[in-house]
């Protein structure tokens, strides 16, 4: 009778071990494209790595559910929308990408072994070829699914080469190393390699912590070397449908919104009176507008994928 | 007299435009405040040790330390993690990959967690260098 009660628990333990992993939907946001960037919700042993000074590191499965990993797997995944990459939770599709275009990322509750921080990473590790993964620290973010999506993409950020979005004074003194979108209080928005946590997140041009002289575009520097990622083809992303423009989001001053190449652009107002024009740049762009300027403005845009137009309540 | 300033004149071009020729580049973007360059017979004869390592990779500069890790990832890149006893508590992660034409690249790191300062490993016109740098450029939260 002892044996099969040990062996029914034995099977109960066995069923429960492989139902923790089997909550991990397997989600891929771009099958098409090498480079990969895996999400690793289930735990994970660390070791050989530059993280290892004091051994090695036991990552405990982040706890999360099927709907909170879908939930933050969707966030993050549209932060990178524009790129060649997959965001995926498959470590299988992992390990058939190129060795020195991928990231981990170990989403997992502790991270005391570090220090009080939602997450660690080494800048440029996406491109190592060693398989250093990054870190996310569920507990520091109160396993906020949200916070957890910005804190994912901040490190995925860093992994990819980038510094933090940093406030520097009229003198280039650092005010502040992690912008919180500070800079226009009108905007409802903040870099994501800032502080993305009470704000849009959005990826951002602007003097990262190196330097008040230099300038840091989070899309040019993530597409570009020595990441070699690139931007979709336009057929191949959910902005096609708008000629490779999309409204990200509007506000009195500011229109944000996402190209997926070069355009000339021109807005007008419903008169068809030309407030401002300019040019687009792949990735991230913003458009200033008159706070005055209030009603239905006219955004067109013309390049190297079309042209387009569309009406924008303001 | 002319003649004598005119000639007085291109010697000092020429001069400053030599000058400025052997201005290098710096070797990265990053602030750094010290670089060392290092010879690709040093770093290749780091992936050739085995065990205990204690090699001079650039004058005065020795690495002595003890092989952690050692592995490969397909046939392209090889990794080694070392135990650096010459920067106590340091680690240095190094790795060499090789792309399809058979052209050389290495990236590396020497760090000690939690530190202030920290090496990484940079390319500028085919040589390496080993520049000095605040750690919160190389490991961020």
């Amino acid at each position: 009778m002892k044996k099969y009660v040990v062996y029914i628990i034995l099977l109960l333990s066995a069923g429960m071990t492989s139902n923790v992993s089997a909550q991990v939907p397997v989600l891929n946001s771009y099958s098409p494209a090498e480079a990969t960037v895996y999400l690793d919700f289930d735990g994970a042993e660390v070791e050989g790595t530059i993280w290892n000074e004091q051994g090695k590191i036991e990552a405990a499965p982040s706890g999360l559910g099927p709907a909170s990993i879908t939930w933050i797997y969707k966030i993050i995944a549209d932060h990178f929308k524009l790129f060649n990459l997959n965001i995926t939770t498959d470590p299988a599709v992992y390990q058939r990408a190129p060795v020195h275009q991928r990231t981990r990322i170990i989403i997992t509750p502790d991270g005391s072994w570090w220090g009080p921080a939602t997450g660690v990473s080494a800048i440029g590790s996406f491109v190592w070829g060693d398989d250093t993964p990054a870190f996310v620290f569920t507990n520091a973010l109160t396993d906020n699914p949200s916070f957890i999506a910005a804190a994912a993409t901040h490190q995925i950020g860093h992994t990819l080469g980038l510094q933090h979005q940093s406030v520097y004074d009229s003198y280039g003194a650092m005010i502040t190393e992690l912008s919180g979108g500070e800079s226009n209080i009108f905007s409802n928005q903040a870099p994501l390699m800032g502080i993305p946590f009470y704000k849009q997140a959005v990826w951002k041009d602007g003097h990262p912590s190196t330097g008040a002289r230099n300038i840091q575009s989070d899309t040019a520097a993530i597409a570009g070397a020595p990441n070699y990622i690139g931007y979709r083809k336009t057929t191949d992303t959910d902005i096609s449908t708008e000629n490779g423009i999309k409204i990200e989001r509007q506000d009195r001053s500011c229109i944000s919104l996402i190209s997926s190449g070069d355009y000339s652009f021109r807005l007008f107002d419903i008169s068809g009176r030309l407030l401002t024009q300019g040019m687009l740049k792949p990735g991230f762009n913003e458009i200033r507008t008159n706070p005055a300027s209030t009603g239905v403005l006219v955004l067109q845009w013309s390049g190297e994928f079309g042209s387009g137009s569309q009406k924008i309540i303001h | 007299m002319h003649i004598l300033k005119t000639f007085l004149s291109s010697i000092c071009l020429l001069f400053s435009l030599l000058l400025s020729a052997q201005q290098k580049e710096p070797p990265s973007d990053l602030p750094y405040s010290n670089k060392i360059e290092l010879s690709n017979q040093a770093l290749e004869s780091l992936f050739k040790a085995s065990g205990h390592i204690s090699i001079e990779l650039a004058p005065g500069f020795l690495l002595e330390g003890k092989i952690q890790n050692k592995s490969d990832h397909g046939n392209s890149v090889t990794s080694l993690l070392v135990k650096v006893d010459s920067r106590p508590g340091g680690m240095l992660s190094i790795s060499r990959y090789k792309d399809p034409k058979g052209n050389i690249f290495y990236a590396g790191h020497l760090l000690k967690l939690h530190e202030t300062e920290g090496m990484m490993l940079v390319e500028r016109d085919q040589h390496y260098y080993f520049i000095e740098t605040q750690q919160r450029f190389l490991v961020a939260e």
